[in-house]
């Protein structure tokens, strides 16, 4: 215990002695100061200590929206993109020489030879790098957790899940930091193998992302081209019942279903060329640490909270929340091929679809890819010759 | 200088390390090495011979292809054995970051040493190495002397009943040096036993009960000064004129023609009585040799040295480095 507290005691001194941590401490407060000059009113929502005000019938003082948005611009944009982002480039940069430096000659003798086992002294170690972010989460956190109550007049403690998530979702790269940092001894190696990683995994779920949204959108489509077509048999056997047919009503009929078809079957096919290219992706990155998925649970559960996400608000949902078939029956498939309710209905799917997946799996599956590189990084430092 | 020790209690008692790097590095190819508690033993060696190998297998800093034999009584390798031990690595490198104070307390804590004797400890040890002055300053600000003198005192900080000091004077002006050197022999008088890696010969000489010279990954010798230096001790005769006619017929005895019509004779003998008869014939020979000067001669560490690295067989120094 006396070795593990001097460890993180040591850590501490040596992350308060770095610029950049000071650097983003003065940020996120900035970041704070912001947030919380965001204030709702009888009439809307005003800005910066009320110096812009927007009048707005569905967000203001008391409605739900109010807080869907408040709780959704620090879950989606303060999170997702100060914490899960530009602090998260600060904290790779910063901690990314702790390694290195400590396995570097001269410096690994001396503690190696104490009384502490190699394997012990690397969890420690590891664990008291991610000190960084989760002193800084930690403070961040209490700044908009009194911003929500204040403005809110709710204390939610739901904030504080930022804290495990955000340092959760950085450990995953922290992994891959420390085994290249171990292996090569460079800091400027493993920041860029680091850096390098980040910007693959962003791609692959990018792609992955992209590919599960043309899919849904193709399966709209197929699902909105078989009730036209129905539709437009069914006119026929009504018209035919009635009356007989003229040639140019069947002959535009023909027609109508021939379009149908025909894009429909191209849409089979599009759907098929995905189905290829999405399973080989969805393994990978199955395999690989969820990132976005990680910092996406904090917006989940608030929306398990409030019923509706910002996303929700996005889509034009304030008005007329949707029901689950309206948006395909609303429109026929040509229309619906490039309608606004499309784009709203496969967001909507999209949400779904990211909801399905459960926490447990987007954590521990990443905690998985950690794991494994955790144990080769240990590994190497265990049966090294320094 | 003579140890008072418990025979066959050592503070180290390795045998049969060897160790093969990656690359077939052969760096330690079966060293036997003893060293008895509360000596100053000194260790010595061209570069590459593997000493700091030997000092990082001891310290766990390396793992040895083999390696049989103690430290402390405790097999080598024993993780909490290192509890009592204290470390200087060559090129030590403390936390930037940390005062010279923090740095003692930090080392102290990994080495196990409980929280209300760190404080007290580090004062007196600051006091020791004359640091206290510099103690809450960063160890960035350090020249190399003051790192060194930190150094020591964090090998200390443990009270360890062994310390391993690798090059402790390295850097370290004269004063500093002999600071150092006062710290180690108080370390002796207090019952604490000594592992000195060092490059200078003299000051090794200067404190060492025993010492040992390894080459090409291997001990070439060990033992105390004297008893590495018996062989060679002499007696050095000087004359005035050419040797006489029975100079030369006995191995113990030969001459050495010097410049001014002098003759150095070497008598092979560390006994004071036997130089006395060769004075007394040396007079009563016709005509009598006038003795210029008499004076006992032992090898120093450096002729040590040398003879080691030296292949007796071409007369030229052995390769540096481990053999491959």
């Amino acid at each position: 215990m006396t070795q593990a507290l001097a460890i993180f005691i040591d850590a501490y001194r040596e992350l308060n002695a770095r610029k950049l941590f000071w650097i983003t401490l003065a940020i996120s407060f900035l970041v704070v100061i912001v947030y919380g000059s965001i204030g709702f009113d009888e009439t809307g929502v005003s800005m910066m200590y009320g110096l812009w005000h927007v009048e707005s019938e569905f967000i203001r003082a008391g409605t739900p929206w109010a807080k869907v948005l408040y709780l959704g611009i620090f879950s989606e944009f303060i999170v997702g993109l100060w914490l899960a982002w530009a602090a998260t480039i600060l904290a790779i940069i910063s901690t990314t020489s702790i390694f290195p430096e400590f396995v570097a000659g001269g410096s690994i003798d001396l503690v190696l030879s104490k009384p502490i086992g190699r394997l012990r002294l690397f969890i420690t170690k590891y664990i008291s790098g991610l000190l960084f972010v989760l002193m800084q989460v930690t403070i961040f956190c209490v700044g908009v957790f009194l911003c929500v109550g204040l403005r809110m007049g709710e204390w939610r403690w739901m904030v504080f899940a930022a804290i495990p998530l955000v340092t959760v979702f950085f450990s995953y790269l922290y992994s891959v930091n420390v085994l290249v940092g171990t292996w090569s001894r460079s800091a400027l190696s493993a920041l860029l193998v680091t850096m390098l990683f980040w910007f693959s995994l962003f791609g692959m779920q990018l792609a992955e992302g992209l590919m599960t949204n043309f899919k849904i959108g193709a399966e709209l489509q197929i699902e909105a081209d078989e009730k036209s077509l129905q539709r437009i048999n069914a006119r026929m056997a009504e018209v035919s019942a009635a009356t007989q047919p003229s040639e140019a009503f069947k002959t535009r009929t023909s027609e109508q279903l021939d379009i149908v078809t025909q894009r429909k079957d191209k849409t089979h096919a599009a759907l098929a060329t995905l189905d290829r290219w999405h399973g080989p992706i969805g393994v990978i990155t199955d395999l690989l640490p969820k990132t976005d998925a990680t910092i996406g649970l904090l917006t989940r559960w608030f929306k398990e909270d409030e019923k509706y996400s910002i996303l929700a608000m996005v889509r034009g949902e304030m008005e007329s929340p949707p029901s689950e078939e309206a948006a395909v029956e609303a429109d026929d498939g040509e229309n619906f091929r490039s309608g606004r309710q499309r784009d709203a209905e496969v967001s909507r799917r999209m949400e779904k679809e990211t909801d399905a997946v459960s926490a447990w799996w987007i954590i521990g599956s990443s905690l998985g890819f950690e794991a494994v590189v955790f144990g080769l990084a240990a590994w190497i430092f265990c049966r090294r010759d320094f | 200088m003579t140890v008072a020790h418990a025979n066959g209690d050592f503070a180290i008692d390795l045998r049969n390390v060897e160790k093969m790097y990656r690359g077939k590095v052969h760096a330690l190819r079966g060293v036997a090495m003893r060293v008895h508690r509360g000596e100053i033993f000194g260790l010595l060696g061209p570069n590459g011979a593997g000493k700091s190998t030997l000092v990082k297998i001891m310290m766990t800093v390396v793992h040895p292809t083999r390696a049989e034999g103690t430290l402390l009584g405790r097999p080598v390798g024993h993780k909490p054995t290192l509890g009592k031990v204290g470390y200087l690595p060559e090129h030590h490198r403390f936390p930037r970051y940390l005062t010279g104070r923090q740095a003692l307390g930090f080392y102290a804590a990994l080495a196990k040493v409980p929280g209300p004797h760190r404080k007290a400890r580090a004062e007196a040890l600051l006091a020791t190495v004359g640091m206290t002055d510099w103690a809450n300053k960063k160890v960035s600000s350090y020249s190399k002397g003051m790192m060194q003198r930190i150094g020591i005192a964090q090998t200390l900080m443990n009270e360890p009943d062994l310390v391993v000091l690798d090059e402790p004077t390295d850097g370290v002006d004269p004063v500093g040096r002999r600071d150092i050197r006062d710290v180690l022999v108080k370390l002796k008088e207090q019952g604490k036993t000594v592992f000195l890696n060092s490059h200078l010969l003299s000051e090794l000489e200067m404190v060492c009960d025993r010492v040992a010279i390894m080459v090409q990954g291997q001990v070439s010798m060990q033992g105390t000064m004297h008893e590495l230096t018996v062989d060679s001790q002499r007696y050095e005769i000087t004359i005035d004129g050419a040797a006489p006619e029975w100079v030369g017929m006995d191995d113990s005895l030969r001459a050495e023609p010097l410049a001014n019509d002098q003759t150095k004779l070497v008598l092979r003998s560390a006994e004071p009585g036997a130089v006395q008869p060769l004075i007394d014939r040396l007079r009563l020979h016709s005509p009598p040799r006038t003795i210029i000067s008499i004076r006992p001669v032992r090898e120093t560490l450096e002729d040590l040295f040398m003879r080691a690295v030296t292949d007796p067989l071409t007369g030229r120094s052995l390769a540096p480095g481990a053999k491959h």
